[in-house]
This record gives structure tokens, sequence and C-alpha cells, in this order.
């Protein structure tokens, strides 16, 4: 096999996490690229949260997709949630799980309880776990591959004397070492992993480690049955990290010096990871300081991220949706005062709370439009952790070069998902602060005399600056002079005709696929991957030639780039997607550049779009059956 | 004799006549004239209303920010150059009302920063509305009802919130005032002034003719001392604050209530976390580029970040 893909499912707190973890260590190890995202209820510990990966020998994977070939279940609440995201493979479940029946599953929502039951009503199926077992074997190709839990952890409680409150602990391990066992990978690769999992604590390494023999040797017989091809990765070594972790390398790499937060899923991890490296010494030499600063609100996040960036140290703060929102009113006071500071903005599913810690790229409009007045800005948005590294530390060169905030979209999509990716090219992170003031003496912040005033630092000798959320003049006092009020304004608006002939091309938008397409999908952020796959799929199950116009830079809306590459197609061939209701880039290519009536793909499930789903979409789209199509494939 | 420095700018102040804030910039400028305060090294960061504008008076670095957020664009200022002295001026409708969160979270921080708080009771700039200092039951010249909503006691709060320096001044009462605002610049960690700011136009009621009668000065008193000479006695000496801060006897005392030099700062919990360079290297002098490439090669990243990388085996 050239690829697998794999659901892990249990209740949140049962150390799903630490099994992605393990596998993804595994997976890269070896030598396979791997791709797996997170998907969890607002809840601490009790409520379904699942792992859902893909792991390829051929190519890093760009997308997710159902069904799966390995379904792995910690509890029966999985294997009925995801009895439809298996074909012709193997569950992995406990082997006591099999009387339990669906309407005994207290954790489960009604609402889901209910939709199941019907379901199987339907289906004739017994609503129990052995009772869908025997269906699934029947109709869906799948093994039952029952394992008994309590025999293995009762023998580990007994070889190290463990406390049997602390043995669910070990839970997730029988799980990966089960599809460990199945994908044939060696003791080795997993010792490996488990020890940079659990660090320098060696007895947790061979509590674990006893537990992977054991269930190896209970499943001797199925080892490798779901064996991959050798991989064609040939580098040495990998990155493997989350898009919050890329994010957070990102900023260090491009000199972060000032982090703040308010705590929100899904942006917290990033500061948290931060924290770790606010001082380092490498090599002799000192990074740093960074300072994270975990704020009262948000507002008080942005407010003192502003504060720092005006004594010139590079300063950002990472938030959602709700805390977004809260920062409004000093994102238009930086750019009335062209500061230049960067907002990370991971949305999830809105609107109010929404789906806390599900994904979503509802706030494409929040994030263009929001604050009173008018003033320029810089939307970023990065399809897939490379990407976001590279514009996690761009950002502030672009913030700096254009004295502008500059928001970086991302989504809990990205925030949440692992992936194996290469060691970055560290010569193409460069560093831009522009222009300085070098003078003495007379100092004016806002210096009319070009467009982009030199910036000084407070703190720096020889200069009085001053600053002021009201119309003020080149010294940056208060000033309601209209004369002085129609410069001022025109410099910050026309930064934003300076931004779109400065940017390079490339910044703002990413073709990839065929040159002369049969259709075009635009998007941008988490989209990039399911769509570069779905090209590829169409194209050898239809013959249609497309390409992925991938947006990176959301605004100034490149609509020069744009009117450019939809111009030679018809409306029904330019197809947007985007995980949202309205498909709002469509509304910008409407009102922008006269693109209207345009065929989307929409997804507001809060759950990723899949490959599969995405491809039939486009199918449906292509064949003049559809002009959109509403994905819903997920659980 | 050096030459005295000029804090003043050159701009027309356009307060009301007769207005608090006068006695306000007046004793500020004092304080910044005797400790002789680097004007680069200083930055005064205002809020929203009258008080706001007294940033652009004052000739060291001037931050108007936004209506309650004075404390945290300070804030961030001052952690990133810790080199600053940097004074707060908001009104008490911005400390307390809509910037309450920030005021009392600045307590807890302990950050070295003066926070001073321009009382009249009223929003001036609106056209005088009710503020959290206001009595409950108080009808100024511009209300159609009685306030009916309750006053916050500023001392109190920024007592229980853990400033460690807290003072009540009269803006017409400029040496005292002066004293006070130098002490507060001195102290070490987060120092709260309330100063008692007549408003001409629409505090009818807390008067200068008012305040006049019923003022009196702490350090008048005997036995008075809100100095915490001794770490063991902070609790002692925070309590007799709070007590002499409740007192409602129709006077007003003014003066120091607190001075706790011994709490740690946050500039010195931030040192600890951070290897004990901060705040001798700190954001803003700190190094993050050479001629225009980023500080880290092949082998700096990949120490750095050992965590995530996954080497090959097999």
């Amino acid at each position: 096999m050239k690829e697998i893909n794999v659901v892990i499912g249990g209740p949140q707190g049962s150390g799903i996490e630490t099994s992605m973890s393990i596998l993804s260590k595994i997976s890269a190890g070896k030598g396979y690229w791997i791709l797996a995202e997170r998907e969890y209820y607002s809840n601490i510990v009790g409520r379904h949260s699942y792992i859902i990966a893909r792991i390829s020998s051929e190519r890093q994977p760009r997308s997710l997709t159902l069904p799966v070939q390995i379904l792995a279940a910690v509890d029966a609440e999985t294997i009925f949630t995801h009895y439809n995201d298996i074909e012709n493979g193997v569950v992995i479940y406990n082997k006591i799980d099999e009387k339990v029946r669906l309407d005994k599953i207290p954790s489960m929502e009604d609402l889901l309880k209910l939709r199941i039951m019907n379901e199987l009503k339907g289906l004739g199926i017994d609503p129990s776990v052995s009772g869908l077992m025997e269906f699934m074997k029947r109709e869906r190709g799948v093994e039952p591959l029952p394992i008994d839990f309590a025999q293995i952890l009762g023998k580990l409680s007994e070889s190290y004397r463990l406390d049997p409150r602390q043995l669910s602990r070990y839970v997730s391990t029988i799980v990966v070492s089960a599809i460990t066992t199945l994908l044939g990978l060696d003791e080795g690769s997993m010792k490996i992993a488990l020890s940079s999992h659990f660090r320098d604590r060696e007895e947790i390494v061979e509590q674990n480690f006893a537990v992977f023999r054991e269930v190896s040797k209970l499943l001797s017989e199925k080892r490798g049955i779901l064996k991959l091809e050798e991989p064609k990765n040939t580098s040495k070594k990998m990155l493997v990290l989350t898009g919050n972790e890329a994010v957070a390398i990102g900023k260090i790499i491009g000199g972060l010096r000032y982090q703040s937060y308010y705590p929100i899923t899904p942006a917290a991890d990033e500061s948290e990871i931060l924290e770790k490296f606010g001082l380092q010494e490498v090599q002799g030499k000192i990074f740093g300081p960074i300072l994270v600063m975990q704020t009262e609100d948000e507002i008080s996040a942005i407010a003192s991220a502003i504060g720092a960036s005006l004594s010139g140290a590079r300063s950002s703060t990472a938030t959602s949706g709700p805390g977004f929102d809260l920062m409004v009113e000093a994102i238009s006071w930086a750019g009335m005062n062209e500061v230049p500071v960067v907002i990370t903005f991971y949305q999830r599913g809105g609107p109010s709370t929404g789906l806390p810690t599900r994904g979503g790229q509802s706030d494409l409009m929040a994030a263009i439009f929001s604050g009173h007045g008018e003033f320029a800005r810089v939307v970023l948005a990065s399809g897939d952790h490379e990407e976001a590294m590279y514009d996690a530390a761009d950002a502030f060169n672009i913030a700096e070069r254009f004295q502008v905030p500059v928001i970086h979209l991302l989504d809990k999509f990205l925030a949440n998902t692992t992936a194996s990716i290469p060691i970055p090219k560290l010569d193409e992170f460069k560093v831009d602060r522009g222009i300085r003031y070098k003078g003495t003496g007379d100092y004016k912040r806002f210096d009319l005399s070009s467009q982009i005033s030199p910036r000084a630092f407070i703190g720096e000798r020889g200069a009085f600056i001053w600053y002021t959320g009201d119309e003020h003049d080149e010294r940056g006092h208060i000033s309601e002079e209209t004369e002085n009020r129609i410069r001022m304004y025109n410099k910050r608006m026309e930064k934003i005709k300076l931004i779109e002939e400065e940017v390079p091309s490339w910044r703002k938008l990413n073709l990839t696929g065929s040159t002369s397409p049969d259709f075009i999908i635009i998007g941008w952020g988490s989209v990039k991957g399911v769509a570069l796959e779905a090209l590829e799929k169409i194209e050898a199950r239809t013959g249609f030639k497309g390409t992925y116009a991938n947006l990176r830079m959301l605004w100034p809306f490149p609509r020069k780039e744009l009117k450019e590459i939809t111009s030679k197609l018809a409306p029904e061939k330019i197809i947007v997607a985007e995980h949202s209701y309205g498909a709002n880039i469509a509304s910008l290519m409407a009102t922008d550049i006269k693109v209207d009536e345009v065929a989307s793909i929409v997804k507001y499930t809060g759950r990723p779009m899949m490959l599969k789903e995405f491809v039939e979409a486009l199918e449906l789209i292509l064949s003049g059956k559809t002009s959109r199509v509403v994905l819903k494939d997920g659980a | 004799m050096e030459p005295k420095i000029n804090y003043r700018t050159d701009l027309w102040i356009d307060w009301c006549p007769g207005c608090g804030n006068y006695g306000i910039l007046a004793a500020v400028l004092k304080a910044l004239e005797e400790l002789k305060l680097e004007p680069h090294k200083t930055a005064i960061v205002s809020g929203i209303g009258c008080s706001g504008k007294i940033a652009h008076y004052i000739k060291a670095n001037g931050v108007h920010t936004l209506h309650g957020r004075a404390i945290p664009f300070a804030m961030g200022l001052k952690l990133a150059n810790p080199e600053l002295n940097v004074i707060v001026h908001g009104g008490d409708g911005d400390l307390l009302g809509i910037g309450a969160g920030h005021f009392v979270a600045m307590g807890r921080r302990n950050l070295d920063i003066v926070v001073i708080m321009h009382n009249n009771g009223v929003y001036g700039l609106t056209k005088g509305q009710a503020s959290p200092t206001l009595p409950l039951y108080t009808k100024t010249k511009k209300l159609s009802h009685p306030n009916l909503q309750g006053q916050i006691n500023p001392i109190m709060l920024a007592l229980a919130a853990g400033y460690t320096f807290v003072a009540r001044g009269y803006a017409f009462d400029g040496n005292h005032l002066k004293e006070i605002i130098k002490a507060a610049i001195q102290h070490k960690g987060s120092a709260f002034i309330d100063v008692l700011q007549p408003c001409v136009t629409f505090n009818d009621i807390y008067t200068a003719e008012f305040y006049k009668k019923v003022i009196y000065k702490l350090e008048t008193e005997t036995g008075w001392n809100p100095n915490v000479e001794d770490p063991k006695e902070a609790d002692v000496k925070l309590l007799a604050a709070l007590e002499r801060a409740m007192v409602s006897d129709g006077r007003i005392p003014i003066g120091v209530f607190y001075s706790n030099p011994y709490a740690s700062t946050f500039e010195e919990r931030i040192s600890q976390s951070l290897g004990r360079v901060y705040p001798n290297l700190h954001p803003s002098n700190s190094k993050i580029e050479e001629e225009g490439k980023n500080l880290f090669d092949e082998k700096t990243f990949e120490e750095m970040f050992k965590d995530f990388i996954v080497e090959r085996i097999g």
C-alpha cells in the first residue's frame, strides 16, 4: 500500500493526543509522511475526541480523507460514531465493549445517538457494538480486531506494581501499538518514538514499551497485514509539528520579542509554546528575550502589543474570533498611528461561541473590514504548515515596512493538525525593519515628506514622539485642521496602493495546476491541501484540467492577479472553496473584480473538507448539475 | 548651575479656565523637573477625555491612547523597554469605569509604573455624566436625576488590587501633589495616585470651595506612617491604610496611604523566569537580525527546535 488512513477515537482525556504524537513520530522516524488532525469537543474529560490521520510512503499528504482503513476505538462510542467512516479495513477495539448498546452511552450527544439509532434501525442492525461489527464485517469488508484491554493492563499492573487507577493512561498505547503492529513497523522505532514523547521519564517509556510488546505478541498473526511500501522519502530528518508550533517557530525566526495573549482555543497553544522559548542559549549565543504576557483580556493583549511595538520590539498577539472582536478598537488605533503589529487569528466555528473547538473560515470579512474608520491593513492567509511558518515571520516584515497592522489568518484545522515537513530553508526568512529615523533633533513621527515616515522608537535619544488616536499633525499632536486632515488621511489610505504595488505577486497568490485550465478553484488557508489533491483526482477521473489559486494575501485584495486568471473562464468554471456558508471570498470577487455568479464548495460543520467529498463536489459542479455544494463528512 | 530641562510643549492648553487639570499638569512638570528625568526616557501614556490631552502638553514621549486602555498600552511599552519611566494619566471614568479590569490587573503585577487618576466625579468631555467615583444619589448639575449607581473607593480598590504605593493628592495643592508624584515615580512597583480634581464646568458639588473645607493631610497626624519599613509589617500597614480609606467622617485625607518597597516588581519576576538577562537585555534592545538576515543557521535551528525534529531510523 502507498498510504493508509486512520481514525483513533476515545473520550477526551484518554490520551488520544499522546497516540497522535507517538504515531507521528514512529511514522516520520521510518520515513513516512504524515498528516493528522485532532477533533474534539469543548470539554476536558469524557466527550468523544478523535484523530484522523493519513500516512503515506509516496509524498507528504495534503489532505485527509474518508473512509479510512483503520478505526482504533478506545471506547464503544467511537465505534458507533465512526461506523460509516471505515471500509475494507480493520477495527481495533476493546473486547469488553462488544456488549455495549448505543442507548447506554451517557457521554454521547442525544441528537447524535438518535440519528445513529435511526440509521441502524433502517439498516436492520441491532444497536450494539457486536451487532454493528457483524454488519460492518458483512457489508463493509471490515475485519474486527478485538483486544482484551483489561488483560494487557492487568499484566502491566502486575509487572510494575501500578496503581489500578492509573492504568487508563496506558490505553492509548495499546491502540497505537496495535496500529503499528498492523503496519508492520518494528520495535526499534516504537521505542524511539516513546522515548522522544516521554522525554527522560525512563520508567514510563519502559512501561509503555512493555504494553507495545504485549500487544505485538497478541497480534503476531496480524503483523504487517496493512504494510506500507518502502518510503520514497530520502531526507534524513523532518520537522513534525502542529500548525500552532509552526507559527510559533516562524515568529521566533522572525524576531518576535513581545507576545501577548488571553487564553482562547485554538490560539493559546501558540503562546504556551513561545513561553518555552523565552530565552535560549544555543551555540554560545543568546536568543531572546521573548516576553510572553498573559493579559487580563484581549483588549489588553492587543493594546500592550501595540505599546511594545512603539518601543521598537517586534510584537504580536494570537487569538480567535471572539478575542479578535474585542481587539478591533485598538486595531483601528494602530491603523491611525501607523503601528506595525501582528495579530495571529485562528478561526474557529462561529458566530458567537459557535463551535469553539472546531474549525472554520468564516472570519474573512471580520479580518478585512473590522474597525471603525478607514485605514490600511494587510491580511495574510497560510495554506499549510510551511506557509504558516514563513508567513508568521514575514508578517513582521510587512508590518514594519508599511507601518500597518497585519492580520494573519489561520484556522483550527491547521492549528491542531500535525504534519511532517522538511526543515525550512532559513535563507528565505529575511528581516526587513522598514525605514528607520537616523537624524537627531526635530523628529516628526508622521512626517509628510514621504509616504512612509521614518520610524523612531520611544526611548531613542534625540526624538520626541507623540501618538494619538485623534487626527494629528506631523508631530503626532491633535489637529482638526482640514488641509492637514486630507494629507494625513491620504498618506494612510494610499498605503493600500503602495502595498499592492510593492508586494510581489507570488506573495499574494500562488497558482498550481494546468496553465490552460478548464476550471479554476479559488481558495485560501486550509482549503489548499484538499484542493490540490482534488485537482489530480479529478483529472485522472474526468480528464478536466484545473488550477488552484491559493490566495495568500487577502487584503489589499489581489484584484489584478485574480482578474487575470479569472478573465478567461466562464463564471461556472470558477469554483470558490471555503469553510463557511457564504463563500465570502466570492463576495470580494464580485465587488472587487466584478466576477459574479461563480460556483462554490462550502462546509460549515466545523470539520475539515475531506478529499473524497471534495472530488465528488467538483464532479457535480463540472458536469453542470449544480453550482453550489455543501460538504458534511466527518463526525 | 545646569539648565533646567523644559518639559512643557508650546501647545495651547484647551482645558476650561480654572480646571483642576492645570494643577495636576503643573505638579507633574515640576516633579519631572526636580527628578531631572530624561525626557526621551520618559513616556506619558494617557486615556481619553480631558485628562488624556495631558500627553501632548508634556515634552517627553506621549501616547494618547484609547478610552480605558492607557494601562495596557503603558504595560506593553514598559515591559518592552524597562528603561523607560512610564506615567499613566486617566480620568476616573477611564480607569475605574471602562478600564477597571486593567486597573486591577496592574495591581496584581506590581509593574514599575505610575498611575495618576484625574478624579472629578464626572465625564467632562461628554458633558457631565456621572462617573464611577460620584456618590450614590448625588445630583451634579447636568444630571436629570440623582446618581443611581454607588461610588467606587479608589484607594481601597488600589490597595486590594495590590498597588504597592497608594496615595491621594489634590489638584490645587501643587507642592503637596508634586511631592507625592515624585515619591510615586521613585517607588519601585505599581504606584497609584488618586487626584481630587474639581471640574469647574460640570461638577458643582465637588468644587474647590468644597475641598478646601474637608481636606486634611495624613502626614500632619501624629503617628501616621504609611511606609512599610520591614516586610513583616506589610499586612499591618495595609490594614491601617484600608481602615483610613474607609473612614467617612465628612473629611477627606490626602497624602500617602501605603508604600511598600519590598514586594517583588513584575520586572523582577520576569527577570527570574528569563535567566536574569532581563531587564538589561529586553525586547527593544535585543538583536533580531544581522544585515537583514535572521539570526538562525541550520545548526542553531536544529538545536533549538530539536523537540520537533524526527531523525530517520533505519
